[in-house]
């Protein structure tokens, strides 16, 4: 059995590549919401060059493909004399992309709570700052669960962009170029990675859902 | 005899949506404790004569002013004069992610700096006051319309506002709940809170005004007082317009 014998070899480092893939995918997400939020509220603010600012940012980084990211940053951070380790390289890009989305989610969250909430809040003498924290940014990150948890799966997806560059110990993508330069193993070296992010995303679907059902507000 | 100044003046106030002149030189006083009552037909601009008064809506031209002070244009100081001027809106717009006692406590401690076990005496006290009490902890959506709206006005009483606004306050509502809406309306018209209140009951608008307001293109055409207003319009178009009403 062939893939028993692949098991017992690299087993140590499928596990090491799942929790590559794991915390690079948690440290992206994590940085993608915060940066995504940002954004948003720029997007939303009184100032029209803020604005301005949001939409564009969420228009180049939603259209760049995650591979050329990397070698944008890789080979052009550089120049503006910023030299990254590949794997912090990854997590910048990953979280550059991501964010895009999570702003793009963050605005149909936003759109959700509707112009009569917030001329009420407005109405009362709430300043802007005290109206998204209060009004709109609780009531818009409880209606975007569902499109959050999807972003999260695509955002372990985009982590296998590391796969393109040198990074200890390799991800679950990586694990796989790197078993098959050594041994010929072919697409069989795929099956646990595979497995790992189909497990992964069942579960983050699982958990997203009864976070949802959770917080969820009733209209 | 000094001279009262007004809750509200409109002076000279214009104002278009692209082409539309939808508030044609309105010139106009609330006295403090007058309940102003507006009727006219759809789209002659009651919502936006109303939403002025708190800048929820520009205006291109003359001046507003609460108690004499001219109305900010924007920022802290604009926030600051609409926690005076109270807002009730036909569509009630709770806060849907707030309990009850949440959307009336907002206010007070977020903008008034109230704290937070006084302004829950406070947000309890005036629950009570328009009968929804025992609602306290439940959300929005669980409440019947009527009761959200009730909600929603002591939402507003909580800032302690000199002036209130109604618009339509009991259009979105089924007719049963009507009543509950309005009964408290004119307890407070009783108590002398200085009010502008758009709305289509004519009954209502008997019961409560001290002056009524006919608008039509944007144009005060009629001011008087509920029984001239009612018994005797001046103009065709009031008339017209009473007579489509009564005709329901
Ligand atoms: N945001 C807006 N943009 C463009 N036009 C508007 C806007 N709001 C209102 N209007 C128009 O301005 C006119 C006056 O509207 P307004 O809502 O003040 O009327 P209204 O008297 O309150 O009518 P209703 O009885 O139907 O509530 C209408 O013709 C309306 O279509
Ligand atoms: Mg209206």
């Amino acid at each position: 059995m062939r893939f028993i014998e692949l098991l017992s070899t690299y087993g140590d480092m499928y596990v090491e590549a799942a929790f590559a893939t794991w915390w690079m995918t948690a440290v992206s997400f994590i940085g993608a919401m915060i940066l995504g939020l940002m954004v948003t509220v720029m997007r939303v603010c009184p100032i029209k060059p803020l604005r301005v600012v949001g939409d564009f940012y969420v228009q180049v980084f939603r259209n760049i493909p995650g591979i050329s990211m990397l070698i944008l940053v890789a080979y052009a951070l550089p120049y503006l004399g910023l030299v990254l380790d590949w794997v912090p390289c990854v997590l910048v890009s990953a979280i550059l992309i991501c964010s895009a989305f999570a702003s793009e989610n963050f605005m149909s969250g936003i759109n959700t709570v509707g112009v009569g909430q917030i001329e009420a809040a407005r109405s009362l003498g709430l300043t802007f700052t005290q109206m998204m924290r209060l009004v709109i940014i609780p009531q818009a990150l409880r209606s975007v669960v569902p499109p959050m948890t999807n972003l999260l799966i695509a955002t372990m997806l985009t982590t296998a962009i590391a796969s393109q560059v040198p990074v200890t110990p390799p991800e679950l993508t990586g694990v796989v170029s790197y078993i098959n330069t050594r041994m010929p193993y072919g697409v069989l070296a795929f099956i646990v990675p595979a497995a790992t992010y189909l497990c992964t995303s069942l579960l983050i679907g699982y958990v997203g859902n009864k976070i949802d059902q959770r917080v969820r507000i009733l209209r | 005899m000094t001279e009262q100044i007004p809750a509200v003046e409109f002076r000279h106030v214009d104002k278009h949506f692209g082409k539309l002149h939808v508030l044609r030189d309105i010139n106009l006083s609330i006295m403090p404790g007058e309940v102003v009552v507006v009727i006219g037909p759809s789209g002659s601009g009651k919502s936006t004569l109303c939403r002025t008064v708190n800048r929820l809506e520009t205006i291109d031209s003359g001046e507003i002013y609460i108690h004499g002070e001219l109305l900010p244009e924007e920022g802290k100081a604009l926030a600051a004069m609409r926690s005076k001027v109270g807002m009730v809106f036909q569509s009630f717009n709770l806060f849907a992610h707030k309990t009850v006692l949440d959307n009336v406590t907002m206010g007070p401690t977020q903008v008034l700096g109230v704290k937070k076990k006084e302004a829950e005496e406070q947000a309890m006290a005036l629950l009570a006051r328009v009968g929804v009490a025992d609602q306290a902890k439940k959300v929005p959506a669980q409440l019947s319309g009527g009761q959200q709206q009730r909600v929603a006005i002591a939402r507003s009483l909580a800032m302690r506002p000199e002036v209130m606004l109604f618009d339509e306050p009991t259009s979105a509502l089924d007719p049963e709940m009507i009543n509950e809406v309005l009964d408290v309306i004119v307890e407070l018209a009783r108590e002398g809170m200085t009010m502008m209140v758009v709305t289509h009951e004519m009954g209502f608008a008997r019961r409560v005004a001290d002056r009524v307001l006919f608008m039509a293109d944007g144009v005060i055409l009629e001011e008087a007082t509920p029984d001239e207003f009612f018994s005797n319009p001046k103009t065709d178009r009031a008339r017209e317009f009473l007579d489509s009403i009564a005709g329901h």
